[in-house]
């Protein structure tokens, strides 16, 4: 019983110890005061760009790491970065050529040059990581280091468009050949090591989806200019309320994603902080599975389809359930992408039309009420996933034409389920990989079969060797991916479009806005809110 | 006096705590414990290893439907998933002895890491949450003993059920409501400058309180017990509240012993028989219910863990189930089990310090 007391007795003047030691603290909370706290739910897979493909990771290596071409901070114009110059090799369009600065370097001393950069692109289709950007590369089909400063690379069609922004997305950050592994994605701790950061900022301190802190790279001379504020720090959140709580306390200076729309309505009428909305982009939409969807035939199939496309009302779902911070989605490229057009306005009307929607499905004998099996995502796609898809069965029921039952999975098995053809309706959501609106259509439209992958919703439209092919389709994607005529190529996404809306395997509802919360004194927060969907630190200044 | 017995007397052989092997029963008792211990401890890596392979391979479960079935099968086999289950059981168990619980398949991180980083973490929110159990259960039990069946009994026995049926997460939402709105930190183990600061502590040991000590600025280990506070209070009243019975009770049950009835009748005041002679007898049980109370706090910090952002093995727990990341739940739930294990080792030593009966 001696030891017991001893031990209390000691355990006692620690604690109390620690007490007076603390109360002798001036009580300030320990922040250095300099610099900026930029705060997020979202999480960094890896900061390997061989091994990550997700807006987490993105965000920390848009401030890291240089790419050969990007785009300026309000601008969806693509400028050189690492490059001086990139373009098409004038006699061989399958050619693109880009031509390095001179003098770069990574801030570990090693020199940036076009074999890192060449080793930056293979590597990423060698390691073919399950998380990782290689489906983003299927358009190349080789490249190579030329000279020190010349990369070539060799695409699988001519003159295509789409691929220089495709070098501003996942797959394209350059890394240092000498500290980064050919065959195996290096994790994080080590690329912090390693230093292979040639971006506007290098990572001090790290603890992965914790907190990472970025210091001004001084050598950094590219597109995003030099940085405003010499050090920022990402704060990551388990929970959108807590990013919430510490952004309206000023305990971080810029809440950057993802915050539930209450909080953001919530917060615009906060003095403390400014609510910021820059270009959206992200689509939610709804994918009919042809194959499995209600209806005898592909005739009854697509009045259903149709039916469904006239009885959504989109401005509810934008007002009463996103409070604004989504708007109604007239087709699958957003309203600001160059050659976006309103084709399901203008085939089905901005509100619900019930008579329409009936005069569809008496057109082709669907016997009423439709049974629609209707499943969402509450955990992939935010929270409000689940009060939208309860929109949308009201909606839907309010016709008469539907009883829809309304079902929901987790983010996993929800995947897989669908996949496998396990949902006849169902939810999905699209962040573009870059702002073209060949980005919103040919990942969803392209022609697929076992052989060739081509659409990842699994939706069968478009499928090859099956009644849903469309040909017409891929002729029009094709053309639009290689015509270099800005008029003649936005003609042909305009045609694309109003197939879409007469064929219907997917429906638009809602684009988001993107959403900062930061306080009044944060400047440069609207500046970064663009089209592209990067992040800059650079822009953030106090 | 004649030499015989002048003698040296032998040795005290007849000591009566000396058994065979020259082994005290406190040694020996220790060192059964001990030795139990490890097929304990291998029944508990063996139950996650065989949950883990029952509900499914790690890499069909992280990335199915994101790879075709020809990419899977490259994986498992490259992963070793391929082969005989028994194989894959001994690799585990050779892996665990050399430290090795493999890479996570969602985020390429190496097991090992969370388990140092978040480990830490959790074992900190715990020694906090016992001191607050402690510091709450201890003397209310002894209130509430001293007030049997009157006002504050009654008052202290609601609250104690109130405390310990309450979910954590609640507890911890009205903490937050409760102490927010003065600025006392809601989330988090630091503040960001501090987090900054002391990732530069060397030798880091990822435990907040003890990286501040070593750096040894008053503010920052303020700023650490600061942000301790309401998760430590949210999940220390979940065993505080057990603590109360428990106190109450057993206090209750040593002032009916024979001791302390001999005590009262040489007029020891009821004060003194209350602290000096009831008291200290009444703790030893409450010292074997922590023992089980652990367990029970690492199964509150998931809920903590993730109410206050304090980024602990709970966490990290519930992130990667929800990813379906066995890897990183198999390193996780073994770890888990492993302190659960240990920590039932300590608790019964303590308890056969303190009580001579259990070694007997």
């Amino acid at each position: 019983m001696k030891n017991v007391r001893r031990g209390t007795a000691l355990i006692a003047v620690a604690a109390a110890s620690a007490l007076v030691v603390s109360a002798c603290g001036s009580g300030k909370s320990g922040d250095s005061g300099d610099g900026m706290i930029v705060g997020t739910t979202d999480k960094v897979v890896s900061i390997d760009p061989a091994g990550s493909y997700d807006n987490g990771s993105m965000t920390v290596q848009t401030q890291v790491y240089q790419y050969l071409l990007n785009f300026p901070a309000g601008s969806t114009e693509l400028t050189p970065d690492a490059a001086e110059k990139c373009e098409f090799d004038a006699k061989d369009g399958t050619k693109y050529v880009c031509t390095l600065k001179s003098g770069l370097k990574f801030a570990n001393g090693n020199d940036l040059t076009a074999s890192d950069v060449a080793f930056s692109f293979n590597r990423i289709v060698k390691i073919n990581d399950p998380n990782g950007p290689a489906s983003l590369l299927g358009a190349m089909k080789s490249v190579e280091a030329t000279d020190d400063s010349t990369v070539t690379f060799t695409l699988a069609a001519p003159n295509d468009q789409t691929f220089p922004q495709i070098l501003v997305t996942s797959a394209g950050p350059i890394v240092d050949e000498e500290t980064y592994p050919a065959d195996k994605v290096l994790d994080d701790d080590a690329a912090v090591k390693a230093n292979g950061f040639s971006g506007p900022y290098t990572i001090g301190s790290y603890e992965k989806n914790q907190l990472a802190e970025f210091k001004a790279n001084p050598d950094y001379n590219g597109t995003y200019g030099k940085a405003k504020t010499k050090a920022v720090t990402m704060k990551y959140y388990a929970k959108a309320e807590n990013l919430k709580l510490d952004v309206q306390n000023g305990d971080i200076d810029v809440a950057f994603r993802s915050l539930t729309p209450t909080d953001i309505a919530s917060l615009e009428q906060n003095d403390k902080v400014k609510v910021h909305k820059g270009a959206g982009g992200e689509l939610r939409y709804m994918v009919f599975n042809l194959k499995t969807m209600p209806g005898d035939d592909v005739a009854q199939k697509l009045a259903v389809r149709k039916a469904v496309a006239s009885s959504i009302d989109r401005a509810e779902l934008a007002n009463d359930v996103y409070k604004g911070t989504y708007t109604p989605a007239f087709s699958m490229v957003p309203a600001g992408q160059a050659g976006a057009t309103e084709a399901f306005k203008d085939a089905y009307g901005e509100a619900p039309d019930a008579a329409k929607a009936k005069a569809f499905l008496d057109d082709a004998g669907v016997k009423t009420p439709v049974d629609i099996k209707l499943q969402y995502n509450p955990d992939h796609y935010g929270s409000s996933s689940a009060e939208e898809y309860a929109a949308i069965k009201r909606q839907l029921e309010d016709t008469k034409l539907f009883k829809v039952d309304l079902q929901s999975t987790e983010w996993n098995t929800y995947s897989e389920t669908y996949n496998a053809d396990g949902y006849p309706v169902f939810q999905l959501g699209w962040f573009p990989d870059f702002p073209d609106a060949d980005n919103y259509l040919s990942p969803f439209l392209s022609p697929y079969d076992k052989k060739t992958p081509g659409n990842f919703t699994n939706s069968h439209y478009n499928e090859l060797g099956t009644d849903n092919a469309d040909d017409q389709m891929s002729k029009l994607l094709n053309s639009e991916r290689v015509d270099g005529d800005q008029a003649s190529r936005e003609a042909t996404l305009g045609k694309i479009q109003e197939r879409l809306a007469d064929q219907v395997p997917y429906l638009p509802l809602l684009t988001g806005t993107q959403v900062a919360i930061a306080g009044t004194d944060v400047k440069g927060v609207e500046t970064t809110l663009d089209a592209s969907f990067k992040f800059r630190f650079t822009s953030l200044s106090k | 006096m004649t030499a015989e017995v002048l003698a040296p007397a032998e040795p005290p052989t007849a000591d009566p705590v000396r058994r065979r092997g020259g082994l005290n029963p406190l040694a020996r008792y220790l060192l059964t414990r001990l030795v139990l211990l490890i097929p304990m401890i291998w029944l508990l890596v063996t139950m996650v290893f065989v949950m883990m392979r029952v509900i499914g391979d790690p890499i069909q479960a992280a990335l199915g439907g994101r790879l075709p079935p020809e990419q899977i099968a490259e994986r498992k086999a490259a992963a070793g998933l391929d082969r005989p289950i028994l194989t894959q059981y001994w690799e585990y168990l050779s892996g665990l002895l050399r430290g090795d619980f493999g890479v996570t398949l969602t985020d390429n991180r190496k097991v090992t890491d969370i388990l140092v980083v978040n480990g830490a973490a959790t074992l900190e929110l715990a020694f906090w949450s016992l001191i607050v159990a402690f510091a709450v259960g201890v003397p209310l039990g002894r209130l509430a003993a001293r007030y049997r069946d009157q006002l504050p009994d009654v008052l202290l026995r609601l609250f104690s059920i109130l405390v310990y049926a309450a979910p954590v997460f609640f507890v911890g939402l009205l903490l937050k409501l409760a102490f927010t709105p003065f600025g006392w930190p809601s989330s988090g183990r630091a503040s960001t400058g501090t987090e900054l600061t002391l990732q530069q502590v060397e030798p880091q040991t990822h435990i907040m309180i003890v990286d501040a000590l070593l750096w040894g600025e008053p503010s920052l280990i303020w700023d650490v017990l600061q942000h301790a506070m309401l998760p430590a209070i949210a999940l220390g009243l979940l065993t505080g509240g057990v603590f109360i019975r428990l106190v109450r009770v057993n206090l209750l049950q040593t002032l009916r012993m024979d001791y302390v009835t001999a005590a009262r009748a040489r007029g020891v005041s009821e004060r003194r028989v209350l602290s000096k002679h009831a008291f200290r007898n009444a703790l030893v049980p409450v010292v074997t219910v922590m023992g089980m109370q652990i367990a029970i706090l690492l199964g509150g910090a998931i809920l903590t863990e993730t109410t206050f952002e304090w980024k602990g093995l709970g966490y990290a727990l519930s992130e990667y189930l929800i990813k379906r990341d066995f890897l990183a739940v198999q390193g996780i739930v073994t770890v888990i089990a492993l302190i659960v294990g240990v920590m039932s080792f300590v608790i019964d030593a303590i308890v056969a310090l303190v009580d001579p009966r259990v070694r007997f």
